[in-house]
C-alpha cells in the first residue's frame, strides 16, 4: 500500500480523485458537474495539450527541455491548414514531417556541438514562431475544409473523438516502447546519468535526438490536429501550449531531474488539468480562476520535487526545536 | 576600490585582453566580424540616420532593454530565464497607475516594492529550496496572471489626474525611457563589477557548489538577483503605464521573449556566471538595428520574427566555442 503511494506515476490519479471528490461537493447536487459534456471537454483538451505534454515530458525523462513544443504547434498547425486543403492526411503528415526534421535538427545540434537544450530549443522556438509568421503572411488563415473540422472533432462513444483517439494511441505506444522495449530501458538510463548510460554502452547520441525527434513529431500531430479542429491556423493562437503542458508533465510525476516518470503517469498529469479546467468551467467559475488553480497546483509540486527542499525543512525543524526544547545546559559550578 | 578591482572589472566587462584558448579567439573574431558586417549594413542603408527611424528604434529598446538587464541578473546567477518578468511588468505598472492618487513618489514606492516582491518571492523558493527556476517561474506566471485577471475583472486601470506627467517628458533631451534604460544598465553594471553581492552573483552562478564551499549563502545571492530583476521589470512598468497612460495585462506581452533574446545576443552565457550588463544593452541594440534594418529594406514584420530567432539560434551556437575549453 505505502508503494502505492509513493510511485510517482500514481500520484497524478489520487490527484485526480481527490479533484473529482471536490468538484463534485462544490457542485452542491446541481448536476452541472457529472456529465457527458464534461468528460467530453476533458478528452478534448487531453487531445491538445496531451501529446505536447507526452514529446516535453520525454524529453524531461533524458534531462533535457524541449521548449521549442510551442513554436512547432503554431508552425505544424500553419503548415497541415495550408496545404491539406485537398488531402487532410497530406496536410498532417507534411506537418509531422516538420516537427521531425526540426527535432532531429535540434538533437543533432545539441549532441554534435554539447550544447544545452535549454539554449538550442529556445531559439527553436523563437525560429519557429517567425517562420509560422512567415508562411502565413501574419495573417490568420481559415482551413476550407468544414468537413473535416467536424469529422476529427465529432464524439465517438459520446466522450472520445478522432483527435483524442490518436492522443491516446500516441501515449500507448509511447507506454508501449519505455516500459517493455530495450529502447525505453537506454531512454531512462539516459536520463538518470549520461555518462554512466555511455559507459554502459547506451548510444545516448542516438537517443538524444531520436526523443527530440519525437517530441517534434508530437506537437506538429497536436497542432495539425488542432487546427484542423478550429478551421482556422495563425502565427500568434497558439504559443500558450508550454504552461499547460509543463505543468501536466509535471504533475505526472515527470522530473527535470531526469530519469524519472512514465507515459501512463504523464496521462494522468493532463487529465487532472484538463478535469480541473473543464470542471472549474462547468460549474461556473470564471476563467482566470482556472489560471491561478494551474499555477497553484504547478507551484506546490515544483515545491516538492525541490533539490534541497528536505535539508531546508530539517534546518527549520531543528530550528524550531531549539527554541523551544532547549536541554538545560549544565551549570559552570559542576 | 583598488587599482586592481578596478582593473578586473574593466576586464570583466569587456573581456580584454584577448582569450588565450584558439577556439576563444576564434569567437571573438567571428563576433567582430558579424558587428563590423551589421556596421557597413548600417553604412550603406539610406535612411536609417533619420529621426524617425532612430527615435522609433531607441524607444522600442528602453523598454525591452530594462526588463533585459533584469533577466541578465537571473541568467548570471544560473537560473536561465524567468517567463514571468512579463507579467511583473504588467502588474508593477498597474499598481502604480492604481497608487497614483496617493502622490507621485508613493506611487513609484509601491511598484517597486510590488515589482521586487513578485519576483523576490520566486528567488526566495528557487534560492532557498533550489526549486527549479522554470517550472516556479511557470507557475507565477499563471498565477499572476489569474491573480491580476480576477483583481481588475480583465479591465484596463487608467489613471485620475495627471500626476504621471513628469515621467513623459525628457531628461537633458533624451526621451525619459531611453533616459531610465541608460541608468538601469549603468547602476546594474556598477552593482555586478563594484559590490560584493556583483562578484558573488558572477561565483554563484558559476559554481553553485564552489561557492557554498567557499562560505558564501548562495540562497541569498539568488534571492537578490531576483529582486533585482523585479525592480528592472517594475521600472519597465511604470514607464510604460506612464507612457501609455494606461496599465493592463497586455503591456508586456512577449516581453521575456525579447528580453532573453537580448541578453543571448549580447553574448551572456545561457549557463551563467559569465556575461555583463554592458553585454545586455549591446544586444539590445544589436536586435533594434537589425530590426530597423530589414524594415528599411522592405522587409514585412513576420521576416523580423524570423531574423531574430534565427540569430539567437546562431548565437547560442557560438557559445559552445567558449564554454568547450
Amino acid at each position: 500500500m505505502r508503494t502505492l503511494f509513493t510511485n510517482r506515476s500514481v500520484r497524478p490519479y489520487l490527484l485526480l480523485v481527490v479533484i473529482t471528490l471536490v468538484l463534485w461537493a462544490l457542485d452542491r447536487g446541481q448536476g452541472r458537474f457529472f456529465t457527458t459534456g464534461t468528460a467530453y471537454s476533458v478528452l478534448q483538451q487531453f487531445a491538445t495539450v496531451g501529446p505536447i505534454a507526452l514529446g516535453l515530458g520525454l524529453s524531461m525523462i533524458i534531462r533535457e527541455f524541449d521548449l521549442s513544443v510551442g513554436g512547432m504547434l503554431s508552425l505544424s498547425g500553419c503548415v497541415a491548414v495550408l496545404s491539406g486543403a485537398d488531402y487532410p492526411a497530406l496536410g498532417v503528415a507534411l506537418a509531422v514531417l516538420c516537427g521531425l526534421a526540426w527535432g532531429l535538427f535540434q538533437g543533432g545540434v545539441m549532441v554534435w556541438l554539447r550544447l544545452g537544450s535549454i539554449g538550442v530549443t529556445l531559439g527553436g522556438l523563437l525560429t519557429l514562431g517567425g517562420l509560422a509568421y512567415v508562411v502565413t503572411g501574419n495573417l490568420s488563415i481559415s482551413y476550407p475544409r468544414m468537413d473535416v473540422a467536424m469529422a476529427v472533432n465529432h464524439p465517438v462513444l459520446g466522450v472520445l473523438s478522432l483527435r483524442s483517439l490518436v492522443a491516446l494511441a500516441a501515449f500507448l505506444a509511447a507506454a508501449f516502447f519505455m516500459a517493455r522495449t530495450r529502447v525505453g530501458r537506454d531512454v531512462y538510463a539516459t536520463g538518470s546519468d549520461r555518462r554512466a548510460a555511455m559507459v554502459a554502452g547506451v548510444r545516448t547520441s542516438v537517443i538524444v535526438p531520436a526523443i527530440f525527434a519525437c517530441s517534434g513529431m508530437l506537437a506538429a500531430l497536436a497542432g495539425a490536429l488542432l487546427s484542423y479542429s478550429l478551421a482556422a491556423a495563425s502565427g500568434v493562437a497558439l504559443t500558450d501550449a508550454l504552461v499547460p503542458a509543463t505543468a501536466s508533465a509535471i504533475i505526472g510525476g515527470v522530473s527535470l531531474t531526469g530519469g524519472k516518470g512514465t507515459p501512463i503517469g504523464i496521462v494522468g498529469g493532463v487529465l487532472v488539468l484538463g478535469l480541473l479546467n473543464a470542471g472549474l468551467n462547468a460549474i461556473g467559475t470564471p476563467p482566470a480562476v482556472q489560471d491561478v488553480v494551474t499555477g497553484g497546483v504547478l507551484f506546490i509540486v515544483a515545491v516538492a520535487d525541490a533539490v534541497d527542499l528536505d535539508p531546508r525543512l530539517f534546518a527549520m525543524r531543528r530550528t524550531w526545536v531549539e527554541l523551544f526544547y532547549r536541554p538545560r545546559e549544565p551549570s559552570p559550578a559542576e | 576600490m583598488t587599482d586592481q578591482g578596478l582593473a578586473v572589472a574593466w576586464r570583466e566587462a569587456w573581456r580584454l585582453p584577448l582569450p588565450t584558448s584558439r577556439r576563444g579567439r576564434v569567437l571573438v573574431g567571428i563576433r567582430v566580424a558579424a558587428l563590423l558586417v551589421l556596421l557597413g549594413i548600417v553604412a550603406t542603408t539610406p535612411g536609417f540616420f533619420t529621426a524617425v527611424s532612430l527615435f522609433s528604434l531607441l524607444n522600442t529598446t528602453s523598454f525591452i532593454g530594462c526588463v533585459a538587464v533584469g533577466m541578465t541578473f537571473i541568467t548570471l546567477s544560473g537560473n536561465i530565464m524567468s517567463f514571468a518578468l512579463s507579467v511583473t511588468l504588467s502588474t508593477s505598472g498597474m499598481v502604480f497607475i492604481s497608487a497614483l492618487p496617493l502622490g507621485l513618489p508613493a506611487a513609484l514606492v509601491a511598484a517597486f516594492a510590488f515589482g521586487a516582491a513578485l519576483t523576490g518571492f520566486q528567488g526566495a523558493v528557487i534560492g532557498y529550496f533550489r526549486a527549479n527556476p522554470i517550472i516556479v517561474s511557470m507557475a507565477a506566471l499563471a498565477l499572476i496572471t489569474g491573480g491580476a485577471t480576477l483583481i481588475t475583472q480583465g479591465q484596463g486601470i487608467y489613471p485620475q489626474g495627471d500626476a504621471a506627467a513628469a515621467l513623459k517628458g525628457r531628461v537633458f533631451g533624451v526621451p525619459m525611457p531611453l533616459a531610465a534604460f541608460i541608468l538601469t544598465v549603468v547602476v546594474a553594471q556598477a552593482v555586478l563589477s563594484f559590490t560584493r553581492f556583483g562578484r558573488q552573483l558572477y561565483m554563484v552562478g558559476s559554481n553553485w557548489r564552489a561557492a557554498l564551499a567557499a562560505g558564501l549563502d548562495p540562497a541569498r545571492v539568488v534571492l537578490g538577483a531576483y529582486v533585482a530583476a523585479g525592480l528592472c521589470a517594475a521600472l519597465a512598468g511604470i514607464m510604460m503605464a506612464a507612457r501609455y497612460s494606461s496599465g493592463d495585462l497586455e503591456l508586456g506581452l512577449g516581453y521575456d521573449y525579447s528580453a532573453i533574446s537580448a541578453v543571448l545576443v549580447g553574448g551572456t552565457a545561457i549557463s551563467g556566471g559569465e556575461g555583463s550588463a554592458i553585454r545586455t544593452l549591446i544586444g539590445a541594440f544589436i536586435i533594434a538595428v537589425c530590426q530597423v534594418l530589414l524594415l528599411l529594406h522592405g522587409f514585412s514584420p513576420q521576416i523580423q520574427y524570423l531574423a531574430i530567432g534565427l540569430i539567437v539560434l546562431f548565437v547560442i551556437m557560438l557559445q559552445t566555442l567558449a564554454d568547450s575549453d
